[in-house]
């Protein structure tokens, strides 16, 4: 499959701080590409780089095989929204978009077109700055489709929308991947991330944690093991070590069982006419495997309780 | 995809750049501000000086004094519009969107210049000629008049108007130096306004010293008489280029080389 967002080696220092440190990731065409790590990782630095707004300290970002800064008219090869924020509070969104539009040779039609896409023709004509949170990131949507761009990049797209908005950009994500565009969409929240993207990006710390289908994340580092709970816990436990599966006490008196399932805990239990009072087997949500990959690499954390 | 001609790509940024300008307020009340100010303090300096009594001093030295005077005051009105071309984008953080439609940074500086330029040299150039046949009128009443045909008052009175259009090129170089708008404003006043202290500078040195100053530059070019003690009017005007010219030649040199 071609490849059409490439960072390779990509490196970005600010004095001390390294914000990108030698990351190289690739995306493809055709698929909601989530771009997720904790805040600070560097996902907003290494977007910046790949738009040309900022220059990197060594390595490269290709848009399509050239530099972003090569490219002519370059809203009508990528879309990209960083920052609903960043308007003219006093410009409408009607003249917002125009100005964005004329830069790069498109025409008043397609202004319109964005607008009714994005559902804010109601509000064309009204000032930006009067705009909730939710409408900015619907305008900024809409000046990223202005070139009907075969790739797409949003920097946390889902801040500020509510519930109603938030279904109605997932499913606005997934049909613009449906039309074989390439959709990169960067997240710190996984949940969120598990229900857009189908490929994940994840990175912290400046560095590549993991590149991989959603699928294949939770299939490959879900934790699964079995609760169990019985009044003779501390005979279990010693049973259980003894067939080579190993337990972990939970606070509350409980056993995590790992290395034998749900099954053969409660026939190994039966056996020895040990009674279990729960018998709980658990998946790991999508959200430990990610605390897991980034809790080495989270900047900012909470200080113990 | 094939290359846009240069001069469709520049005519796509100037529309851009234009609806822009047109399309915040600020723009319409720094114009108000540039348009008003200078024609109404020109007929109140004219009426001062036509209604001093000979001996009292206070007489008008030179015809075009009161217009002189009066577009320093419009000065810093347009200097502001010009910051703010560049510094509410960056402010606001549309900068990013403007420089990922446009990643030749420079471009984006030129079409800004010439559409400020545009419109500024314009409303310059009305506001100069509209002053000066007011401020004429009230002084004709008292026989200090002076007509446009007479030798020397046409290009002083363009002058004027060009001073309008520069100060504005110079605000619109120091927003994108400071990249914020009221150290940008703060950088205008003391680039236009603190060199004339200089003029407060023993002789001869008030003289050697003011003569690159913005503001004795303009007095030179658009006054009838020029003092002998500065630059000739032809100099002066170079002088009076070279102030936007090299605050727009840093900020080309800047643009490029800052993250956005």
């Amino acid at each position: 499959m071609t490849v059409v967002i490439e960072v390779d080696r990509l490196s970005e220092r600010f004095g001390p701080v390294t914000a990108v440190d030698d990351l190289s990731f690739t995306v493809r065409p055709g698929h909601v590409t989530g771009f997720l790590g904790p805040n600070g990782a560097g996902k907003t630095t290494t977007m910046r780089v790949i738009l040309g707004l900022d220059t990197p300290t060594s390595g490269r970002a290709l848009v399509g095989g050239r530099r972003y800064d090569g490219l002519v008219r370059p809203l009508r090869e990528v879309g990209s929204l960083l920052d609903a924020t960043a308007l003219h509070g006093g410009r409408t969104a009607w003249a917002h978009l125009l100005a964005i539009a004329q830069s790069n040779g498109i025409g008043r039609s397609r202004v319109t077109e964005v607008l009714r896409l994005t559902g804010l023709e109601a509000v064309a004509r009204r000032r930006a700055g009067g705009y909730s949170l939710g409408m900015k990131q619907r305008l900024g949507i809409a000046a990223a489709l202005l070139g009907d761009p075969p790739v797409l990049m949003f920097d946390e797209p889902v801040n500020g929308l509510d519930p109603e908005g938030i279904h109605w950009i997932r499913g606005f994500f997934r049909e613009l991947a449906g039309q074989g565009r390439t959709v990169l969409v960067s997240s710190h929240l996984m949940s969120e991330m598990a229900q857009t993207a189908d490929h994940l990006v994840i990175i912290g710390r400046g560095r590549l944690l993991a590149d991989t289908s959603t699928a294949a994340l939770i299939e490959s580092s879900a934790r699964h093991d079995v609760l169990v709970r019985s009044p003779r816990a501390a005979e279990l436990a010693a049973l259980l070590t003894a067939r080579n599966a190993s337990v972990t006490p939970q606070d509350d008196g409980a056993l995590a069982v790992t290395g034998l399932d749900a099954v053969g805990v409660g026939d190994l239990a039966a056996g020895h006419g040990i009674a279990l009072h729960a018998l709980v087997p658990r998946q790991g949500s999508l959200e430990d495997v990610y605390l897991d990959l980034t809790g080495e690499s989270t900047e900012y954390r909470g200080g113990p309780r | 995809m094939t290359r846009p001609p240069l001069a469709v790509r520049a005519r796509d940024l100037l529309a851009s750049e234009w609806t822009k300008f047109r399309s915040v307020r600020s723009t319409y009340w720094s114009l108000l501000v540039a348009l008003v100010t200078p024609v109404g303090a020109s007929a109140l300096v004219a009426f001062a000086f036509a209604s001093a009594k000979p001996g009292q001093g206070g007489r008008l030295t030179d015809p075009l004094l009161p217009e002189v005077i009066s577009l320093e005051y419009a000065v810093i009105a347009v200097s502001v519009l010009g910051v703010l071309t560049f510094s509410a984008e960056y402010s606001t953080g549309l900068i990013r969107t403007t420089f990922t439609a446009a990643p030749r940074r420079r471009a984006v500086l030129a079409a800004k210049a010439a559409v400020l330029a545009a419109v500024l040299l314009a409303a310059g150039e009305l506001v100069a000629f509209v002053s000066f046949f007011l401020a004429q009128a009230i002084l004709a009443r008292h026989h200090q008049g002076v007509s446009l045909g007479h030798p020397g008052v046409p290009g002083a009175v363009l002058a004027d108007g060009l001073l309008l259009c520069l100060c504005a090129l110079l605000g619109l170089a120091l927003g994108a130096i400071v990249r914020h708008t009221a150290g940008g404003i703060a950088a205008t006043v003391v680039v236009i306004a603190v060199p004339s202290i200089l003029g407060l500078l023993p002789a001869p040195w008030n003289g050697r010293i003011g003569r690159f100053t913005l503001l004795d530059a303009a007095g030179q070019v658009t006054a009838l008489h020029p003092a002998a003690d500065l630059f000739s009017p032809g100099l002066s005007l170079l002088v009076l280029l070279a102030w936007p010219a090299a605050a727009l030649a840093a900020a080309a040199v800047l643009i490029t080389r800052r993250d956005a």
